[in-house]
C-alpha cells in the first residue's frame, strides 16, 4: 500500500483514531508512524478533531490498589521502612561512643579546611531517544566546578532547532520543580556562575522551549538532553 | 520539520497547563508529580478505558500499563504539538483499543456486570456530547474546539453519529458496528468513511475560536 498518498495516509489516520482500523493493518500503521511524520501530523490533528468527545465520558475511580501496584512496579528502589537493627542495641552503643567521637572530630577538622581542590564534576547529557517524534537530537557535556559555583555546558552532536524554538538548560531536584538555568547555544552551550548549582540537584536536563524560554518556569517543550549527577 | 499550523501552542486553561506542568515534572523523574498527576487524570481515563473493554479488572490492568507508559515517556510529550490531555487519552484509547485484540481471541463476553454500561448508551454519550447539557462540556479543554466538533457532528445523518459513537465510545471494529446495527458492512464503511469526512470538511470550515 502506498502510504505516500495524502488521501489514504489521512483516512488511515482517522480509522486509527476513531478506532475503527484493525488488527495487522493497525499493526501496520504503528509501526510507520515513528517514521513517517506526515502520518503523524495527520494523526495529531485527528485526535485534535475527535477527541474533545472522549471528555463526555464519566469518570471512574480507580481502586487505590492500581496506585499502590504502579508505585511499586515503578518505584521498587522507593526506601522501606528501616527496620530495627543492631545499631538500637545499647551495648553497641556504648563501645562504639568512643570510635563515634574520633569521627565526629575527624569530621570538624576536615570541615575547617577549606576545599580549594575539590575535583571537578563532569556530567555527561545523553540524547534522549524518547523524545521521539519532531525533537533534534541533542547531547551535551556539563563541567562544574567542585564547590558547585561554576558550570560550563558544552554542545557535544547538537543540531540548531528551528529559529521558534530554544534550549533551556535546567537543574532538576530528587523531588519538586526543576530551577531554570537560562538559554543555551546550540553552538557554544553556556557558562553559569551561580552559588548553589549542585545543591539538591540530582540531574541536569536541556528542554525545548520557545524562543526566549519557557513561559511558565517549568520546562514545557520535551527533554532533549539529561544527565545525572554523580558525585 | 513539519509542524502543522492548526495545532495548539499553549493548554487554554488553568487544569490544561497544570497537566502540562506535571507532566513536564513527570519527564524530569519527579514521583511526587506522577502521584499527582495520576491523582488528577486516573479516573477520566479510566472511564475510557472502561467503556471499550467492559471489563472493570481488565480496564484497572490497561490503566496501570498506561501508566508506565507514561512515567517512561513523559518526556516525549510536547506541549506544543498536543493539549495534555489529549496526549494522555489517545495513550489510553490505544492501550484499550489493543487490548480488544486479546478479547477477540476468548470467546465473547457480554458483560451486563458493569454498572451504567447498557446497550445503547454509547448513542446517549454522543447526545450528551452533542446536546451541551452535558457537565464535563464545560471543563473541555478547548472549549472552542468542542464547540466545533459538536456543530458539525450535528449535521452527520444519525446513522453516521450513531456508527461512529460505537465504533469511538466502546472501541468496535466495523464487522461489530455491522452486527450491532444489522446492517451490511460495506453500508457501515460507508456511514463511517462519509461521517468523518463530512467531519473533516466541516470543522475546517468552521475555525477553532469562532464557533
Amino acid at each position: 500500500m502506498d502510504y505516500g498518498r495524502r488521501e489514504l495516509a489521512d483516512r488511515l489516520a482517522a480509522e486509527y483514531v476513531l478506532g475503527t482500523l484493525r488488527g495487522p493493518a493497525r499493526r501496520r500503521f504503528m509501526a510507520l508512524l515513528s517514521a513517517h511524520p506526515a502520518l503523524r501530523t495527520a494523526v495529531a490533528s485527528w485526535q485534535q478533531r475527535l477527541l474533545p468527545m472522549a471528555e463526555a465520558v464519566k469518570p471512574v475511580a480507580p481502586r487505590p490498589i492500581v496506585l499502590q501496584r504502579l508505585q511499586a512496579k515503578l518505584f521498587a528502589d522507593t526506601p522501606k521502612p528501616v527496620p530495627q537493627g543492631w545499631w538500637q542495641r545499647l551495648a553497641l552503643w556504648q563501645g562504639l561512643s568512643g570510635l563515634a567521637l574520633v569521627g565526629v572530630v575527624g569530621l570538624a577538622v576536615l570541615q575547617a579546611t577549606p576545599r580549594p581542590d575539590a575535583p571537578p564534576i563532569v556530567v555527561v547529557l545523553s540524547a534522549n531517544d524518547a523524545a521521539g517524534a519532531g525533537v533534534v537530537p541533542a547531547s551535551f557535556v556539563a563541567s562544574l566546578s567542585g564547590d558547585g559555583s561554576t558550570l560550563v555546558l558544552k554542545p557535544v552532536k547538537v543540531t540548531s532547532p528551528d529559529a521558534a524554538r530554544a534550549f533551556e538548560l535546567w537543574a532538576v531536584p530528587p523531588s519538586g520543580a526543576p530551577r531554570s538555568l537560562g538559554l543555551v547555544s546550540a553552538n557554544s552551550g553556556a557558562t553559569i556562575r551561580r552559588a548553589g548549582l549542585l545543591r539538591d540537584t540530582a540531574a541536569f536536563a536541556v528542554s525545548l522551549e520557545p524562543q526566549g524560554g519557557s513561559p511558565t518556569g517549568a520546562p514545557t517543550g520535551p527533554i532533549v538532553s539529561l544527565g545525572k549527577v554523580q558525585l | 520539520m513539519s509542524t502543522p499550523a492548526n495545532l495548539p501552542s499553549t493548554p487554554d486553561n488553568a487544569r490544561s497547563l497544570e497537566v502540562a506542568k506535571l507532566l513536564a515534572q513527570v519527564a524530569l523523574g519527579d514521583r511526587a508529580a506522577f502521584t499527582a498527576l495520576y491523582e488528577k487524570t486516573s479516573a477520566h481515563l479510566l472511564g475510557v478505558i472502561l467503556r471499550i473493554t467492559r471489563n472493570r479488572e481488565t480496564s484497572e490492568d490497561i490503566l496501570q500499563e498506561v501508566y508506565v507508559s507514561i512515567w517512561r515517556s513523559a518526556s516525549g510529550f510536547d506541549a506544543r504539538l498536543s493539549q495534555p490531555t489529549t496526549w494522555l487519552t489517545s495513550i489510553a484509547r490505544n492501550r484499550a483499543i489493543d487490548s480488544l485484540r486479546r478479547r477477540q481471541t476468548q470467546p465473547m463476553v457480554v458483560s451486563t456486570q458493569v454498572q451504567g454500561l447498557d446497550d445503547g448508551e454509547e448513542h446517549d454519550m454522543l447526545q450528551d456530547f452533542l446536546s451541551g447539557d452535558a457537565g464535563p462540556l464545560e471543563q473541555l479543554e478547548r472549549a472552542a474546539d468542542a464547540r466545533a466538533l459538536r456543530g458539525c457532528l450535528q449535521r452527520l445523518s444519525g446513522e453516521q453519529q450513531q456508527a461512529m459513537a460505537l465504533a469511538f465510545f466502546q472501541g468496535q471494529s466495523y464487522s461489530e458496528v455491522a452486527e450491532h446495527l444489522s446492517q451490511p458492512l460495506g453500508t457501515v464503511k460507508s456511514w463511517v468513511r462519509r461521517g468523518l469526512s463530512s467531519l473533516k470538511g466541516c470543522l475546517e470550515r468552521t475555525a477553532p475560536g469562532t464557533a
